[in-house]
């Protein structure tokens, strides 16, 4: 093997441009976009039956006319499947760069994902006893802000910094607005269909997405030695 | 009289090979022999020459260890590994930025 083959020259310009191919090959070498999108989007469907079958708790307030409906055992399922799914995402980029030989940046993503998902559990536990008056409001913001879907998708936007993965960052971006704008407005309803449609939705968002990176990086895996 | 920006670079860093290795290093954080080896497409004795210069010159450190019954290299680019490497991209482009003014420039 030649070293001229991966270095044509001395030339400045061209150590530079190399300098620049090699780290984005590294970058691509550590992407597994594909697997956390994937879980979470596996979390988001499983949770539409543990809400569906869970007891509901519906507390309005009379004046203004404002409902909060919510289910206790979606408060122990999501921190739990949260937790547990960064465990799982941190093993399985740690194992894969074991075995392509290259480190990996999942750490600073899996202690970020874990302080947010504990931050807004509690946050979404005292907003339970304490509405937003004013649903479409900054308050109104905040209350789905301390849902699980903006805790998956604020700790993607770490993900997508630690990658440096734009095209995460777009898909990030698509899928916080729709848990921030979600499709009821915030306002669903206590009986079912309605409320699995955000739950569905955010879920096909997260499992196109990661379907799409599984697909794209799927040619740049190299077997491992 | 200003100096000239060729001689900011450091020989040992500016070695085509050795600035890949660094390179990778600061991307990968750690980066195991065999990869730097297929990335940098160099028989091993090369790249163990090249590992070498950068070790003694306090670039990078070298750890030898097992994953299971095979035997790994990693390396990890250090402290002063990091500010040479940036020193060199910095030098690099200002070299790019001189040749291609004086290119422009008339007479």
């Amino acid at each position: 093997m030649a070293t001229e083959a991966a270095y044509p020259g001395d030339d400045p310009d061209r150590l530079l441009s190399n300098t620049r191919e090699l780290a984005q090959r590294v970058r691509k070498d550590q992407r597994a976009t594909w697997f956390p999108l994937l879980v979470f989007a596996l979390l988001t469907f499983a949770s539409i039956p543990v809400r569906r079958y869970s007891g509901h708790h519906l507390d309005c307030l009379a004046v203004p006319r404002v409902c909060t409906v919510y289910s206790d055992a979606e408060f122990v399922y999501w921190p739990i499947a949260l937790v547990l799914a960064y465990v799982a995402i941190a093993a399985f980029y740690i194992r894969r760069s074991r075995a392509r030989g290259v480190g990996t940046r999942v750490r600073p993503y899996a202690i970020a994902g874990i302080i947010i998902a504990v931050a807004l559990t509690g946050v979404a536990l005292w907003e339970v006893h304490n509405p937003p008056v004013h649903p479409l409001g900054p308050n109104g913001l905040a209350y789905h802000l301390a849902s699980p879907g903006a805790a998956i998708g604020l700790a993607l936007l770490v993900l997508a910094w630690a990658e440096r993965n734009r095209a995460l960052l777009l898909l990030t971006l698509a899928y916080l607005a729709a848990v921030l704008v979600p499709i009821t407005f915030g306002w669903v309803q206590p009986n079912p269909p309605w409320y699995v449609y955000p739950a569905v939705f955010q879920g096909s968002v997260l499992l196109l997405g990661g379907i799409g990176f599984a697909l794209a990086q799927r040619p740049l895996r190299s077997p491992a030695p | 009289m200003t100096r000239h920006p060729a001689n900011g670079l450091d020989d040992t860093v500016h070695q085509r090979v050795r600035l890949g290795i660094l390179t990778i290093a600061h991307q990968a954080r750690r980066v195991e022999f065999s990869y730097l080896r297929n990335n940098l497409e160099l028989t091993a004795g090369n790249l163990s020459q090249h590992l070498g210069v950068l070790e003694s010159a306090g670039l990078i450190t070298i750890e030898k260890g097992y994953a299971g019954k095979r035997a790994r290299t990693w390396v990890t680019l250090t402290k002063a590994g990091q500010t040479a490497l940036a020193e060199e991209i910095a030098q690099l482009k200002l070299l790019i930025s001189q040749i291609e003014r004086a290119g422009t420039a008339p007479g």
